[in-house]
């Protein structure tokens, strides 16, 4: 069983350390750079951080580019390796790996849908929308 | 000044099951049918005659309008068959029963003469109860 942690200084340096990638997710971020904000060593961090947020810190720095690339992926101002790149991925192609794997779609299809939701919703009244929750009022 | 109706919502077990019993033994037609959230179908059917009122068939979903427990007693309401969703008319009660029967719709009453025209009431296939009235003319 995962022991949890209680104390509330290493909780709130790895808060810190979290802080710190929701903030720099687009840059490219190491090991080293994130836990040096939380003031541990590198390998004691990676266990905290897990422990603390049932997830590595690399885990948890892909989440946040995918979630952030879903954003903009809604959109249609960026291309999808435009998103890649701003969301702080290296290569295009690990980029459409992992969004895969997260998402279920590739970033291109995963755009479509968006788009054909978009279309659809034209059709439903809002009221409904509104009602279910798929649009706030 | 309200005019009109132009949709109106039944609750189903399945909307694949719904679509089909509408469709293949109603005789109804798809008005529209789209997904709209990641788990939000919207279908709507109508009849050939009136394609401006859309029966909205939809699935009591927990996440959206309904919490967990709202979801179970709807379904449960329903698979009772206790919940009375509307009248249909048509010009042949009596013909658009035996028709309707022998495509397997289940019939609560069979065609009867009532003070408005001849009546039959079915269920569809997750309980809903209809009337199929075939007006008295004046009526």
């Amino acid at each position: 069983m995962v022991r949890r942690i209680e104390d509330l200084e290493t909780l709130e340096r790895l808060d810190r350390a979290r802080d710190f990638i929701d903030h720099c997710y687009d840059h490219p971020l190491s090991l080293d750079q994130i836990s040096e904000k939380a003031c541990f060593s590198r390998y004691h961090f990676l266990r905290l951080f897990r422990q603390a947020f049932n997830k590595t810190p690399h885990q948890y720095l892909i989440e946040r580019r995918i979630e952030k690339a879903k954003e903009l992926l809604g959109g249609d101002e960026l291309r999808v390796t435009d998103v890649c790149y701003e969301v702080g991925f290296q290569s295009l192609g690990s980029f459409s790996t992992l969004f895969h794997r997260y998402v279920g779609h590739a970033p291109i299809t995963y755009r479509e849908k968006v788009k054909q939701r978009e279309q659809a919703k034209r059709q439903v009244p809002g009221c409904f929308l509104v009602m279910y929750k798929l649009e706030s009022a | 000044m309200i005019r009109r109706m132009s949709h109106a919502t039944i609750f189903v077990n399945n909307q694949n099951e719904a679509l089909e019993f509408y469709r293949d033994k109603l005789g109804f037609r798809v008005h529209t049918d789209a997904m709209v959230g990641e788990d939000f179908r919207w279908l709507t059917m109508c009849t050939e005659d009136d394609p401006d009122f859309e029966l909205i068939l939809m699935e009591p979903k927990p996440g959206m309008l309904m919490d967990d427990a709202t979801s179970q007693q709807l379904r449960a309401i329903m698979n009772k068959g206790v919940l009375g969703a509307g009248v249909f008319n048509t010009d042949d009660c009596r013909g658009t029963y035996e028709e309707l029967k022998a495509k397997g719709v289940q019939f609560v009453s069979e065609p009867a003469e009532r003070p408005y025209g001849v009546e039959a009431v079915f269920k569809d296939n997750s309980g809903n109860w209809f009337s199929l009235t075939q007006p008295t003319e004046g009526n």
